[in-house]
Order: structure tokens, then C-alpha cells, then sequence
């Protein structure tokens, strides 16, 4: 029941959900251009520079909109629950940086394949992900 | 840290949700601060002495100075 409440944001302003929806979505638009991209390029689609560099500029230009959606979000959060985001981030970037590290150490001796930056941002993305939950719960 | 936001917020017939309206935090950051668990920034801090219109020292204790004395 907790970890469904934590994972609903239940009780946080209007205002804040309505700020959430719109980072959400944005970073939704994020991955779908990226998806879309990737796959034009398996598919050899994205064969002039005009096409990749509107693919680029799209995908750059919902990035930032995103970056900058998240930090408006954080900016009129709620304290409580900005302390929680913060946390989350620190630790998904603390987790990026060892896992990285470490990986690289054996990627060096060859014992692992080369790292795919894929693997990298669904680490951070979990790690983020079981950082909010776990301080949610935590102050609850 | 102890404080006395519970009592005083009874005291005035005011439930959570409501106490959260007027300083505009969410209900869930309420019920944090009064169980303890989370400690209210300064300007919060501020903001609940202005509602009360009481010292802040009057409402938050300190527990660092407990345990120096």
C-alpha cells in the first residue's frame, strides 16, 4: 500500500502533478524520438544530413525542453518532496559514476564487452526511479 | 526534531490537510514534520511561527542545544 502510494505521488498539490504530467511527457517525447531515430537508422531512412540533422536538432531541442520543464517542477516543488528528488539524484548519479567506473576496469582487461551508454541511462532512470520511491516511503 | 505543530494545529481545530493549505506545502510534508521526521526549512519554519504567531523557538525545540546543556 505504501510503495503504491509512493509510486502515485499521492497528496502533492495540483500544482505540482500538473508540473510532474509535463516533465513526464516530455520525457516521453524524449525517448519516442530517440526510439524513432535509431530505428531510421537500422533501416538506412536517415541517409541525408538534412534528415539527420533535423533528427538531431528534434531530439536536442525535447531534451532541453525537458531540462529545463524539470527544473521549473523542482523550483516550485514542494519542500519534502524536492529534498526526496534531490536525494534520488544524487544517488542515481553516485551509482552511475562507480558502476561506470568499475565496468571500466573491466572493459580494460577485456573480460566484459564495451559499455552500451544505453545500459548507463536505464541505470540512472532505475536507481532514480527506486531513489523516489525509497524516500517517499521513508517520510511517510 | 520535537515540536509542538501537532498540539498547536488541534488546539485550533485544524486537520492536517488544512494546516497544509495555509502553508502551502503538501499534507504528506504535515504529517513528516510533525512525526519528526523531516525538519521544515527555514522559511517554512518562519511561515508556521507567523501562522501561530509565536516564536519559532516556541514551536521547534532544539536538540542540539539539549544535549550541549
Amino acid at each position: 500500500m505504501k510503495i503504491i502510494e509512493a509510486i502515485c505521488a499521492k497528496g502533492l498539490p495540483k500544482r505540482d502533478l500538473k508540473n510532474a504530467n509535463r516533465v513526464n511527457l516530455l520525457a516521453l517525447f524524449w525517448v519516442l524520438t530517440l526510439m524513432i531515430s535509431t530505428f531510421l537508422s537500422e533501416n538506412e531512412l536517415l541517409n541525408s544530413g538534412l534528415l539527420i540533422t533535423l533528427a538531431f536538432c528534434i531530439h536536442t531541442l525535447i531534451g532541453i525542453a525537458m531540462l529545463v520543464s524539470y527544473r521549473h517542477f523542482l523550483v516550485q516543488l514542494d519542500e519534502m518532496e524536492r529534498k526526496v528528488q534531490l536525494d534520488a539524484l544524487a544517488l542515481s548519479v553516485g551509482v552511475a559514476i562507480i558502476s561506470f567506473s568499475s565496468y571500466s576496469i573491466l572493459e580494460n582487461s577485456a573480460i566484459v564487452p564495451p559499455l552500451n551508454a544505453a545500459y548507463l541511462i536505464v541505470l540512472i532512470a532505475l536507481t532514480y526511479i527506486v531513489g523516489i520511491i525509497k524516500g517517499r516511503i521513508s517520510y511517510r | 526534531m520535537k515540536n509542538r505543530l501537532k498540539v498547536l494545529r488541534a488546539e485550533r481545530d485544524w486537520t492536517q490537510a488544512d494546516l497544509a493549505e495555509k502553508l502551502e506545502v503538501s499534507r504528506q510534508t504535515i504529517n513528516a514534520i510533525e512525526k519528526g521526521k523531516y525538519d521544515p526549512s527555514l522559511p517554512l519554519a518562519f511561515k508556521v511561527a507567523r501562522l501561530f504567531e509565536m516564536p519559532i523557538e516556541a514551536i521547534f525545540e532544539d536538540e542540539t542545544e539539549l544535549t550541549m546543556s
